[in-house]
């Protein structure tokens, strides 16, 4: 019997497809469907989740000047 | 400040969104001054229309932050202020103060004529905004030169801040107290604040009181002010330090005798009287003994009264007091003075040092210096005495000449010390170019070349580390240092300085005895906290170059700097999430996204005729890149002569258009062809390298042709690690005005013909062969790091101890092989028997 499943789709670049799918590794319950390189659907109701951990995952590659002032201030 | 400064720093990120909460603002603002001035308004729209203008990338980002963060007193106050500007006088908070907490400073009064003023002061942390654009501003840039420090000169904006170390420099210089704070009076557009003049009353009024002067090769601790004197001989710390005259009685001259004379009736003070007004018979006696110069005593004259602060009487203008201490307790001293905010100057009375030969050198008079060179100068010799401190210029604009010019004007023995054998060459031929000083009396100092000069004064050029040195020297070497420290160095040159605070290096500035000290760079900044230890160690910062001023007037190449976004392909990207972060670094470097772009650069730039240098700190990743690109490299283990085979053919042969270099040729290869940079990885986030690096093309010899660019690409793998370096790497040269304009694609990249890695099966094989490599080779190039980095000397050097070491260790075991070896190849005639006993003694010391 078929299931419907709601799900979100994500477009966006294989590096950060790259990251979703790696969140997915622990649980499995983010991706739905891996459609190919830029394409994703992801569970609903993680959504919030998963802008919420790429957001931190992604702000460690990212150098704020602050960080630069606090070194000088030392 | 702090809800100020979260959004006035956009991170990438975000960047568009505050640019919209930055536009927000001043709509706001705008709208809320409609009443204000036209003036007012014209200039306001004429700012955020250069915004608009300039904001292209990150590369502006500090512009971005520059215009939002003296937004509080200017758009909002000034909106503000319409309000406030009402008779009643009183401040009244609008609805968006609040947003700027303790830096709402809509109480500073705006002067009426601010809009011709061009600074601004922050009252919280001493910041001083300047407009560049202001018709005042070439004036107001010399003047904030001397007493700030630069923090960042993008084009339209500049950020000034004022520090101890800054107006200690001032000082030293000459300025006084109440000219810094009526100049900066008249420039700023709000009366300056009171804890601003507090700060720099309390600086100034301490700083530059007492000098440590070598006269006569001792060294005095001088002071106008008895008073001061006093205090620091109560101090716990000096007081001990200080030296009787008679010590020194028996070996010094009729001088020293003059002297303690003149020190009896003082408490056992040396009282030296400095000027002719003072005490007139003790200056005859003095200047009698020292052949007189009158023309260096009316300079010093000059000397006492400018820098004299708040003085009373007119005793105490013209005579200058002082104590001698020994030699060994300077570097405590200085310390304990900077300790106590009486930090000291140095200074060095070469005219009068008799003692000193003498040394004949002088500019050819072919040199031509520039008048930014001219300009240090004169800040280091203001007073006809050779001050001590540091001047730092950008790369390539003639640091040499700089030093070679001041060692002209002192004449005496010169040593000079640099990172590397290379540059001790290059040293060397540069004094042979610029002066007269004869070869003979140039003696170098490394690995290779162990000479003295034969005359009673000379040069000699050495590296930090062949100095610094203190295990496993070699015989000759240990009589080379026995020769350096036994003697006295009318001046030090050291080039590169901020190498110096290095644990490794401090000990080369105590051990040899110089009575001045120049120090030279390009990018004074460390990734640690000790470059503020070069105040004490060398001295102030005597002056600094606008970069983009040079670049303007053609004294250095006009640089186009951009930031390459590689995306990383899936499956590397894959395998980067999920391994140790050193092998992380393997795979963005080697990221063949990366590869194409630059095999893409490097195709587009050679047809347009540059000279391309590819830098990569990663040697697997250079070798690979090379290989497969079919280009030169030159890394720390490539021998000399392949070096110089390969630098000659970059220079001269127009099929050799790209080499890749490794962190070797960051500083002091100078190869005024290379016209383009391409960097595919760096040290982290070393912001040294970074401008070092741009250093080597801004020599570049067709600078002065019409509308010509040098072009400065930094490859940077998306979503990696490597951008938060790259934007970290890039803040020193972001704050020297260089824009960096992000690409996220190359155009046309895909249709390269021979593209490298295009198909999904060359990437997987090239990804396989990166994750069979073991960690190592994802490190930088053994040797010290960057920030400490000793150049192509440390390794050589490393490998010649490890020869030594296996003889050593050979004699050792063997105990007699050394008198065997010494009996079968000696001819009897020539035997002599001290010899293997000394080398035994020699041997077993060194263990």
């Amino acid at each position: 019997m078929p299931r419907a499943v709601k799900g979100v789709l994500v477009e966006c670049d294989p590096s950060i497809k790259a990251l979703i799918i790696n969140l997915d590794s622990k649980n499995h319950n983010v991706v739905l469907a891996d459609l190919d390189d830029e394409h994703l659907v992801i569970e609903e109701r993680m959504v919030e989740h998963v802008k919420r951990e790429l957001d931190s995952q992604l702000a460690e590659n990212t150098f704020k000047p602050a960080e630069l002032d606090d070194i000088q201030r030392k | 400040m702090s809800s100020a400064a979260t959004y006035s720093r956009p991170v990438r990120q975000a960047a568009k969104r505050s640019r919209e909460l930055i536009m927000d603002d001043d709509d706001e603002a705008r709208l809320s001054q409609d009443e204000y001035s036209d003036e007012y308004n014209s200039s306001e729209s004429a700012a955020t229309g250069d915004e608009d203008e300039e904001y292209t990338g990150r590369g502006s980002l500090p512009l971005v932050r520059l215009r939002v963060k003296p937004s509080p007193p200017q758009k909002p106050t000034a909106a503000l202020n319409t309000s406030s500007f009402d008779p009643s006088g009183v401040m009244k908070g609008d609805g968006i103060s609040r947003v700027f907490g303790r830096a709402d400073f809509s109480y500073l009064m705006l002067k009426p004529d601010h809009a011709s003023r061009p600074l601004w002061i922050n009252p919280l942390d001493g910041r001083i905004i300047l407009e560049s654009y202001s018709p005042l501003a070439e004036q107001a840039q010399d003047f904030l030169v001397t007493i700030a420090e630069p923090v960042s000169r993008p084009s339209h904006i500049h950020e000034y801040k004022l520090t101890p170390y800054s107006l200690y420099a001032a000082v030293s210089v000459g300025l006084e107290t109440n000219d810094i704070i009526s100049v900066l009076n008249r420039l700023s557009k709000v009366a300056v604040p009171q804890n601003i003049i507090d700060f720099i009353n309390s600086c100034t009024v301490s700083y530059g009181k007492v000098k440590l002067v070598l006269k006569h090769n001792r060294y005095f601790v001088e002071s106008p002010h008895a008073d001061t004197l006093q205090m620091l001989l109560k101090d716990s710390e000096i007081g001990p330090l200080r030296i009787e005259g008679d010590d020194y009685n028996g070996t010094s001259t009729t001088i020293v005798e003059g002297l303690v004379r003149e020190k009896a009736p003082s408490m056992g003070e040396l009282t030296i009287p400095g000027t002719s007004k003072g005490n007139n018979s003790a200056a005859i006696a003095e200047s009698g003994n020292t052949g007189g110069d009158p023309h260096q005593q009316s300079v010093e004259d000059l000397f006492t009264s400018v820098v004299g602060l708040d003085r009373e009487d007119d005793d105490d203008m013209d005579a200058v007091h002082s104590f001698e201490i020994a030699s060994e307790s300077v570097e405590t001293v200085k310390k304990r003075c900077q300790e106590i905010d009486y930090p000291v100057l140095e200074e060095y009375d070469f005219r009068n040092d008799a003692r000193n030969p003498n040394l004949d050198i002088d500019l050819k008079p072919s040199t031509q210096i520039r008048p930014y060179q001219e300009k240090s100068l004169s800040k280091m010799f203001g007073n006809g005495r050779a001050r001590s401190g540091i001047i730092v210029l950008p790369c390539g604009a003639g640091k040499t000449l700089v030093g070679i010019t001041a060692a002209c004007t002192i004449k005496k023995s010169v040593i000079v010390l640099c990172t590397s054998s290379v540059s001790v060459m290059q040293w060397r031929q540069q004094f042979l170019q610029w002066c007269t000083i004869q070869p003979e009396n140039i003696a170098v100092f490394t690995s290779e070349n162990k000479e003295k000069f034969r005359n009673e004064s000379g040069l000699v050029v050495s590296t930090y580390s062949m100095v610094a040195n203190t295990r496993n020297r070699s015989h000759e070497s240990q009589k080379m240092m026995d020769f350096l420290t036994s003697r006295e160095w009318g001046f030090v040159i050291l080039d590169e300085v901020h190498v110096v605070p290095a644990a490794m290096f401090r000990r080369v500035v105590t051990t040899i005895a110089a009575h001045a000290k120049l120090g030279l760079t390009a990018t004074l900044v460390r990734e640690d906290d000790k470059i503020d230890d070069l105040n004490f160690l060398i001295g102030p910062k005597l002056y600094e170059a606008n970069w983009m001023d040079l670049a303007n007037k053609g004294h250095i190449a006009n640089v186009q700097c951009a930031e390459v976004w590689c995306p990383m392909t899936t499956e590397f990207y894959n395998e980067y999430l999920h391994e140790t972060p050193r092998k992380r670094r393997l795979l963005y470097i080697m990221n063949p996204k990366k590869f194409q772009a630059c095999q893409f650069l490097i195709n587009y730039h050679e047809k347009r005729g540059d000279k391309i240098i590819v830098f990569s700190d990663n040697v697997y990743a250079l070798q690979a890149y090379a290989q497969k690109l079919k280009k030169f490299f030159i890394y720390g283990g490539t021998p000399q002569g392949e070096r110089m085979n390969i630098l000659q053919n970059f220079q001269l042969n127009p099929e050799v258009n790209t080499i890749f270099l490794s962190k070797v040729g960051d500083t002091s290869i100078d190869l005024p062809e290379a016209t383009c940079l391409i960097q595919i990885s760096s040290h982290y986030g070393s912001r040294r390298q970074e401008a070092q690096r741009l250093g080597r093309i801004l020599r570049a010899k067709r600078r002065n042709d019409e509308g010509f660019n040098a072009f400065f690409y930094s490859l940077v793998s998306k979503d990696t690690q490597e951008m938060y370096y790259s934007t970290k790497r890039q803040a020193f040269l972001v704050d020297q005005g260089y824009a960096f304009k992000v690409i996220t694609h190359l155009q046309g990249m895909e249709n390269l013909p021979d593209l490298a890695y295009a198909t999904v099966a060359e990437r997987r094989e090239l990804l396989q062969s990166v994750l069979l490599q073991n960690e190592e080779a994802a490190g930088i190039e053994n040797g010290d790091d960057a920030d400490n980095f000793v150049g192509r000397d440390g390794g050589y050097v490393k490998s010649v101890k490890r020869a030594k070491r296996t003889m050593g260790s050979l004699s050792s075991l063997a105990g007699g092989d050394d008198m065997a070896y010494v009996e079968y190849n000696k001819s009897k005639n020539k035997e002599k028997t001290r010899n293997p006993l000394i080398k035994k003694l020699y041997y077993s010391k060194k263990k």
